[in-house]
């Protein structure tokens, strides 16, 4: 499946940085550019988080430093357990991309974490990096939304190449990461309206959902909360033959806010 | 001749260019710096911490003349112990720079020359610059008697294309300061406050009642908008680092119509960019319960949404009063829904439910209103009609961070009092019981406060703790009477914000006054002024109305505490899409138009097992 928006996320780079001994133009502020733009793309990350992309603890501390002294993310203690780190305007101008430059969201640090979470565990597996696929953040989702269009996002998706070597190449996949309890009713909406969709976000109202077509997420992934899965689970029964869509799992480990397990 | 050629005028004349040539790059930079301040609008303050923030420069220059090896004298320095060359070190340099000057080094002249004339000439600049305020702003400047005036307006115009241009600077006007206070914009002037460049108030000013008035079109609703982020924003803060509960924001925008529900959109968007989990706009889109009210406080809330008379109605009153009071208090408990409260206002369900409780008084008295109850019954089901099912719902305040309430107060004006009393109630019952720091905002409360004065509203909200904030397009649109408006911008602690409204003279009184230079001069014919006149002091107001009346759309005046500071507020713009509550639909087949048949899809349990353990089912 193609992704339009795959490769300005790629091409992020910094304009300015120190020369490598061998002559070679090594910007130091964008050693860590994937790292950079999952920051950006998740709406930021705590430094346990970002460890686990840069390979250690320190090498974290040490991105984060980096990139605060160019002026492209700045850190604070925003809620329990590690600091959070977010991208500022001039880092998503380094990373082209054109999210508007804020610090996450207090009311939303724990699904922040929680999502971050959901990426990296599937993203250290070995299939999801042999084919290569590409998870697209409710952030890059967002950013195509109409303003005023009233529907419901998921958390990202996540997008399987047609020549990926796997048996699920060329689908798309809606990621849900509930920590709360809804109600059942409103869950079980939720998981039909992803079902049911058709076109892409931000696409016209008449192609969102247009009957015969095939659905734009072939499955609905929700790794859930001890406290929402119950919940959860009984949405999906009402669902009926759709339930076979929905595919529920346990959040990862490290993905609470308190850093509990 | 005129006076200002006599031979002592001359001679300082003389003395000040020569002066003036002497100290050429001084005098230039004190021009510069003057310049620079008439051009941008600056207050002479600024120039002073220009000069105050070349003291590093200097210093490094001092201690590199102090440290420079005695073997080698370049330019500006010389021999001599530590002290002396420091002592002398401005008159080496203005020295050295003549003389490199004169030899055709222009660049290494101004270089030489620069530590000492840099921070002298800004402070010069800023005395010349402080003297032609004064002059001006005493009468004693100028050519003509109408050159104060001019100056004055011409400033104005400098001073805001100055706050414009910050407005426009990327970043540099956030929602918050790095001390938390609210930045509101950039500051255009200040008049007893502190001069400064962004106009930033303390959290705690908002949590205090505030008062904003302007005209339609002037900007109210964008300054609304900042303030309400900004407000959210900190108090999320505060509520992270746990200094403070969560903050609640209530706007009871009683004009209605669509022009409401757009602002409640742009509210909802900016809100949620500041931090906001859940906006909720009532009653569209979410509901509130009225039964949640404690049933002593219900019976007043429901008394009060019906209309009352006076004289012999005062009878009626009380029969209803009575009756509602039983189908609340019934032994069953309060009711829980508009339906469950109409089918108790029946004489024999009222009788029977307190005769199988053994309350004789109770079944006395429901046997006594018999007559009246099918007619109370009958006003209170045109109420729930008209009311709708805003307040009928399971909804809390709880439920969001900030509920923006649209009361139809223009089209409706009987619904939206109704409303609005029932709204407040509600709040003042939630406020008893949780932990949060309130803000309510009312705009054009006027319209819908015949059941419910504003002024009570005021002291209610005092006594439990909420911060109060009216907007009105004008002084006679904050309250219905005179005495009430004075009563409530007398106690806006947290200040007044004035847009350009057409009346500004009450709040120009509660502002205050201070102090001016009131100067009378004698013309001297065709030369202009003579040196003749006299200067007293007199008592002119703070704000100036005739400012207030040309504010220019987004122009503000903040007045707090006898001084102000005119505003250039900074738009906020919702980047992200407003999320609305996902409807629920109780039919699959109804909601949601039929996909593609799909097969279920390939097992991909060999990825998922890895990142997130075993499947549940």
């Amino acid at each position: 499946m193609a992704v339009s928006d795959k490769q300005s996320a790629a091409g992020g780079r910094a304009p300015g940085g120190d020369r490598a001994p061998g002559g070679d133009r090594a910007p130091r502020a964008v050693r860590d550019a994937p790292a950079l733009v999952f920051a950006a793309d998740m709406y930021g990350v705590q430094l346990d988080q970002l460890a686990v992309l840069t390979g250690g603890d320190k090498a974290a501390r040490a991105a984060a430093a980096r990139w605060r002294s160019v002026g492209y993310a700045q850190t604070g203690r925003l809620g329990p357990g590690a600091q959070w780190l977010w991208v500022t305007r001039a880092g998503l101008a380094a990373c082209g991309l054109k999210y508007t430059a804020v610090p996450p969201a207090l009311s939303r640090l724990a699904h922040i974490r929680a999502v971050g979470a959901v990426r990296l565990a599937l993203e250290a597996t070995a299939a999801y990096r042999e084919a290569n696929a590409f998870w697209r953040s409710e952030r890059r989702i967002r950013l195509r939304h109409g303003v005023g269009v009233r529907e419901h996002l998921p958390d990202a998706e996540v997008h399987w190449p047609d020549e990926a070597p796997v048996a699920w190449a060329g689908e798309c996949w809606a990621i849900e990461a509930e920590l709360t309890r809804k109600t059942v009713a409103r869950t079980a909406a939720i998981m039909r309206e992803i079902l049911a969709r058709t076109g892409d976000y931000g696409c016209p109202a008449a192609e969102a959902m247009v009957p015969g077509r095939p659905p734009r997420h072939a499955r609905a992934l929700y790794l859930c909360s001890p406290a929402a899965l119950a919940t959860v689970l009984r949405a999906r029964a009402e669902l009926g033959p759709l339930a076979d869509r929905v595919d529920v799992r346990d959040l990862p480990a490290g993905a609470a806010l308190d850093g509990s397990p | 001749m005129r006076d200002g050629l006599r031979p002592d005028w001359l001679f300082r004349l003389v003395f000040l260019a020569a002066l003036a040539i002497a100290l050429a790059p001084v005098t230039l930079v004190a021009a510069g710096a003057a310049a620079v301040g008439w051009w941008r609008g600056w207050p002479p303050r600024r120039l002073y911490q220009g000069a105050a923030w070349c003291l590093p420069m200097v210093i490094v220059w001092l201690a590199a003349i102090a440290g420079w090896p005695s073997g080698s004298a370049p330019p500006g320095t010389g021999p001599g112990p530590v002290w002396l060359r420091l002592l002398a070190a401005p008159y080496r340099a203005w020295l050295a720079m003549w003389h490199l000057g004169a030899a055709g080094h222009i660049a290494a002249a101004a270089v030489a020359v620069a530590p000492p004339a840099i921070p002298l000439g800004i402070l010069a600049g800023g005395l010349a610059w402080t003297r032609r305020i004064f002059r001006m702003q005493s009468g004693t400047g100028g050519l003509t008697p109408a050159a104060p005036d001019r100056f004055d307006a011409r400033q104005w115009r400098h001073q805001v294309r100055t706050a414009k241009a910050l407005l426009a600077a990327p970043g540099a006007l956030p929602l918050l300061s790095p001390n938390g206070a609210v930045v509101a914009g950039s500051a255009i002037r200040s008049v007893g406050h502190r001069p400064v460049r962004t106009a930033a108030i303390p959290y705690d000013r908002l949590r205090s009642h505030q008062i904003v008035v302007g005209s339609t079109g002037t900007g109210k609703t964008t300054l609304l908008l900042r303030l309400w982020a900004g407000f959210m924003a900190a108090g999320l803060r505060r509520y992270a680092a746990g200094t403070a509960g969560r903050p609640l924001l209530v706007v009871l925008d009683c004009k209605g119509g669509a022009s409401s529900r757009k602002v409640a959109d742009r509210a909802r968007r900016v809100l949620r960019d500041a931090g906001a989990r859940d906006v909720a706009v009532w009653p569209d889109e979410a509901s509130l319960s009225l039964w949640t009210l404690p049933p002593d406080r219900l019976v007043t809330t429901l008394l009060d949404l019906i209309e009352h008379g006076t004289g012999g109605a005062a009878y009626y009153a009380d029969v209803m009063e009575a009756l509602v009071s039983l189908a609340v208090g019934a032994p069953a408990g309060p009711p829980v829904s508009s339906r469950d409260f109409l089918s108790r206002l029946d004489a024999d369900w009222l009788s029977a439910a307190y005769a199988a409780s053994g309350d004789a008084a109770g079944v006395a008295t429901a046997r006594s209103g018999r007559k009246a109850v099918e007619d109370v019954a009958l006003r209170f089901r045109t109420l729930w009609r008209r009311l709708g099912p805003g307040l009928d719902g399971g909804g809390s305040f709880a439920n969001a961070d900030a509920w923006y309430c649209v009361l139809e107060g223009t089209s409706e004006p009987a619904v939206a009092e109704a409303q609005a009393r029932a709204l407040t109630d509600l709040l003042a019952s939630y406020a008893t019981s949780a932990r949060r720091e309130i803000l309510l905002a009312v705009d054009e409360f006027s319209s819908v406060s015949r059941r419910l004065p504003i002024w009570q509203l005021y002291e209610r909200a005092r006594s439990l703790g909420l911060a109060v904030q009216v907007s009105a397009q004008s002084w006679e649109g904050l309250a219905a009477f005179e005495d009430e408006r004075y009563r409530i911008a007398a106690t806006a602690e947290g200040g007044i914000w004035l847009l350009r409204t057409p009346r500004p003279g009450p709040m120009t009184e509660l502002a205050g006054t201070r102090i001016v230079l009131d100067t009378s001069r004698r013309l001297g014919g065709a030369a202009g002024w003579s040196d003749d006149g006299s200067t007293r002091p007199r008592l002119a107001p703070v704000l100036d109305p005739d400012i207030v009346r040309q504010l220019d759309v987004g122009q503000v005046a903040y007045v707090y505490r006898g001084g102000v500071t005119y505003v250039q507020v900074k738009r906020l713009v919702g980047a992200q899409a407003a999320l609305a509550p996902v409807t629920v639909v109780p039919d699959a087949a109804v909601a949601v138009p039929a996909p593609a048949t799909v097969a279920a899809p390939p097992d991909a349990g060999e990825v998922l097992d890895q990142a997130f353990g075993t499947r549940r089912d």
